[in-house]
């Protein structure tokens, strides 16, 4: 009997105690979110939102739109323009229905009076208009031209009698509509017969504002001068960071590496230059170093090489000197970087292997190469994205060209979206384009991070708090 | 293979640290360079090596002058102090990295070989396939030292090589090393800053103090005669009591404090007065021997298997005793103990052994 009130009793104790155990449980499970922590982050976490997570999320959105400078930013108008037209006619629609839209008809109305009075149309004939044919329709030029005429103070002329006829013209052609009821309504009026279906499809298309649609996507899909693009870039990309980014950071930093301190110092702040002077400077210097008059073709000139913009003159040309403009500014990105990692590896391990009897290529092929693995792997994720995305330098010196031919695809989003030769700017599509890099970059970014074990570089801290 | 260092000369930015310094290795002896850290014991290892360059004399491998030649052409092996193995090779890599770097590639059989046959000696053969990161301290030792010693060099270098161990590593690879240094036979010089890794592991100690070397002998002879005052310091652990004093009446010597002893027999016939200091070792106090000294005690550590004792017998004044464990005797007793005054070194003025 005491046995088993012991047992309850201690029951008891175990069911009373079990809360705060696994409360205790859960605590050291979670991690811990102080307010503080929270106050702390909270100026990066709205920066982030302002100046990376807003232009991604409004960039993904307008991507899906056919926004352009015709469209506009704001609501549109419905205009069922000739070249709209036409495009219904080549989709199919019919013959008569086009005819009919195009059709004006003309109508006396207290209206085209007063239009027909501010036009400068006489007074005299106007009364007689307004006496005689107020009211009345007609559905061809020919038909109302004959009805002025018969008028007591008809104008002699038939220019003049054309000229006071379209002031009763009415058509839906070019007519600007606010809404798609007024334009339905219109046309109803104009093509009384056109089925219903086929009038709202009208009525649709005549829509001039932006509107939601995938076709960016289908067209960069389906156009051949997007292959090209990608193309352009792949090259720009891998030329740049393997001629440059990693080859001639590299061999600079090994061949420094090996110079006696105050020189490769020196060297190395000079191969920094590129990447201190602003960008407009930059790029102006290479015009100077390639155009016509500049300092290579003139020294080509002098060794009775061909001689020509470099920049802009050839395709070849061209791209040596984009992919040259980008290389130097990213060569003493990789020169730092792999400075540092050889400068990383113990000098006893250097003296090991002359003393093991490498010769200085040896030791750079097998001892220092093999351990640039990791630098090389990082400069080459880093910049690979920065070079996916940057047009800067591109669009003030070749500007892709001759024709399109070192066009890569950030220039080509850019120019479409914001700086259209033409004038119409294609923010949709520009938009389409820009959220193409994003995407393919946040792929790279995810496989990079992977690679790099960025868990475990962010994982718990070492030191306890 | 013999070694000689002839006037060997070494600066750097036009400061010579080691003037005219001349060292001979006969051949297959293991000799340690032992010095205080920056007495340029290893800038002397590495100038061998052929890492730095010699700005004066020679250095003679046999008859062969190497002075002028770069480390590759040597045929030296070094065991670094963090081993310099290569992380991005395994062991079996590391060890054949000296052979498939000269002029004559050896063909892959014969360098598999080779580096089965080293690894053997030294008792690495599970670990060929490993990375270095992959092992223990002990171990890298292991393999760098294989890789030192697979092409057979004329001389292998040794700096600092158990620094970096744990206590019971260091007595283990202590042995390991003199084994392999003995089973191959190859002339070796050992830089280290630890007396008990020179004397037990070397057939001759070469004590070096800025840039000099004070005195070359068998480790015994060192200790029992060092030539001066630094010497006598450098080696014994517990270290030896200097007593700074001069000579008395009766063949006694005297030190300021009124604390006296007798002198050892050879240097009795001292003039009076002249200053002397006598240097007594832990292990000649509390045994046996002509002279006493009594104090009291102020700090008792034990070993284990023996006691260290301090003794304060004067003001300012304290005497070092080992004695085999013992505990009987404890703080703030006082002791009456012989001194072995025949076994006491004594110096002049100068530190100089007379």
């Amino acid at each position: 009997m005491s046995l088993s009130a012991d047992l309850s009793g201690t029951k008891g104790a175990v069911h009373a105690h079990r809360p705060t155990g696994t409360a205790m449980a859960q605590d050291r499970g979670r991690p811990r979110v102080s307010r503080l922590g929270l106050i702390l982050v909270a100026p990066a976490l709205f920066l982030l939102s302002c100046f990376f997570l807003a232009p991604v999320v409004l960039t993904g959105v307008f991507a899906f739109t056919n926004m352009s400078t015709s469209t506009g930013i704001g609501a549109g108008e419905y205009v069922i323009s000739p070249n709209l037209l036409d495009d219904l006619a080549d989709a199919g629609l019919s013959e008569e229905v086009v005819t009919a839209i195009s059709a004006e008809t003309y109508e006396i109305t207290p209206d085209g009076i007063e239009a027909a009075r501010a036009g400068g149309v006489s007074a005299d004939f106007l009364r007689d208009i307004e006496g005689l044919l107020l009211g009345d329709g007609f559905d061809t030029a020919r038909g109302i031209e004959t009805a002025l005429r018969g008028l007591p103070s008809a104008p002699r002329s038939p220019r003049s009698l054309k000229l006071t006829a379209e002031f009763f013209g009415h058509s839906v052609l070019n007519q600007r509509f606010d809404s798609a009821q007024e334009l339905t309504e219109a046309l109803s009026l104009a093509v009384p017969d056109v089925d219903a279906g086929i009038r709202s499809e009208i009525v649709g298309a005549s829509y001039t504002g932006a509107i939601y649609t995938t076709e960016n996507f289908t067209y960069l899909a389906t156009q051949p001068s997007t292959m090209r693009l990608v193309a352009n870039t792949v090259i720009y990309v891998g030329a740049t960071l393997s001629i440059f980014n990693v080859g001639l950071g590299l061999f600079l930093a090994i061949t420094l590496f090996y110079m006696p301190k105050r020189v490769s110092s020196f060297y190395s702040t000079l191969w920094l230059l590129p990447r201190i002077t602003p960008l407009v400077l930059y790029t102006i210097m290479w015009k100077w170093f390639t155009w016509e008059d500049g300092f290579l073709p003139l020294l080509a000139e002098q060794l009775g090489l061909p001689a020509f913009n470099y920049m802009k003159g050839s395709v070849i040309t061209a791209w040596m000197t984009m992919i040259s403009v980008n290389g130097f500014v990213g060569a003493s990105f990789g020169l730092i970087l792999f400075s540092g990692a050889i400068r990383a590896i113990p000098t006893q391990q250097l003296w090991a292997s002359e003393v093991d009897g490498a010769t200085r290529w040896q030791q750079i092929r097998r001892i220092i190469l093999p351990q640039m693995r990791w630098p090389i792997l990082f400069v080459v994720s880093y910049q690979t994205l920065s070079l996916l995305s940057s047009y800067e330098s591109i669009w003030l010196t070749t500007n892709g060209g001759p024709g399109k031919t070192t066009t890569v695809w950030a220039l080509e989003a850019f120019k479409t979206a914001l700086s259209s030769y033409t004038g119409n700017l294609e923010y949709g599509l520009g938009a389409a384009m820009a959220l193409v890099l994003v995407v393919v970059g946040l792929a790279l970014s995810i496989i990079y991070l992977m690679a790099f074990k960025f868990g475990e570089l962010v994982g718990r801290p070492r030191i306890e708090f | 293979m013999q070694l000689e260092l002839e006037n060997f000369t070494k600066c750097f930015d036009g400061t010579p640290v080691i003037e005219n310094l001349n060292l001979t290795v006969g051949d297959g002896e293991m000799l340690a360079l032992l010095g205080p850290s920056g007495c340029g014991k290893s800038t002397t290892l590495f100038a061998i090596a052929g890492i730095y360059r010699a700005d004066g004399g020679r250095i003679l491998f046999g008859d062969r002058d190497m002075s002028d030649l770069p480390s590759q052409r040597r045929n030296v092996g070094v065991v670094f102090q963090n081993y310099a193995l290569y992380p991005h090779m395994t062991v079996a890599e590391n060890i054949a990295f000296p052979l498939t770097v000269g002029k004559k590639r050896p063909p892959a059989a014969e360098v598999d070989r080779k580096v089965r046959e080293i690894a053997e000696l030294i008792h690495i053969e599970e670990l060929l396939a490993r990375r270095p990161a992959q092992l223990s301290g002990g171990q890298q030792q292991r393999v760098a030292l294989a890789r030192a010693i697979v092409r057979r060099p004329d001389v292998l270098l040794f700096d600092e090589p158990l620094a970096n161990l744990d206590a019971k590593l260091r007595l283990e690879m202590r042995s390991e090393i003199r084994r392999i240094q003995l089973e191959t036979g190859i002339t070796a010089i050992l830089v280290t800053h630890d007396q008990v890794e020179a004397m037990s592991m070397c057939d001759r100690v070469a004590i070096m103090d800025k840039g000099k070397i004070l005195q070359t002998a068998s480790p015994t002879q060192m200790y029992r005669a060092p030539v001066n005052k630094f010497v006598a310091g450098f080696l014994g652990n517990p270290p030896i009591v200097f007593m700074d004093g001069v000579v008395a009446a009766d063949g006694m010597f005297q030190m300021g404090q009124g604390f006296t002893l007798p002198l050892p027999a050879h240097v009795r016939g001292l003039p009076l007065g002249q200053v002397i200091t006598l240097g007594l070792r832990p292990e000649h106090f509390g045994g046996a021997g002509a002279g006493m000294a009594s104090g009291r005690v102020s700090f008792v550590e034990p070993q284990g298997r023996e006691t260290l004792f301090d003794v304060d017998v004067a003001p300012g004044v304290t005497l070092r005793s080992i004695q085999p464990m013992r505990e009987d005797v404890r703080l703030g007793d006082t002791v009456n103990w012989a001194v072995d005054v025949e076994n006491m070194l004594a110096f002049d003025a100068n530190g100089d052994r007379l």
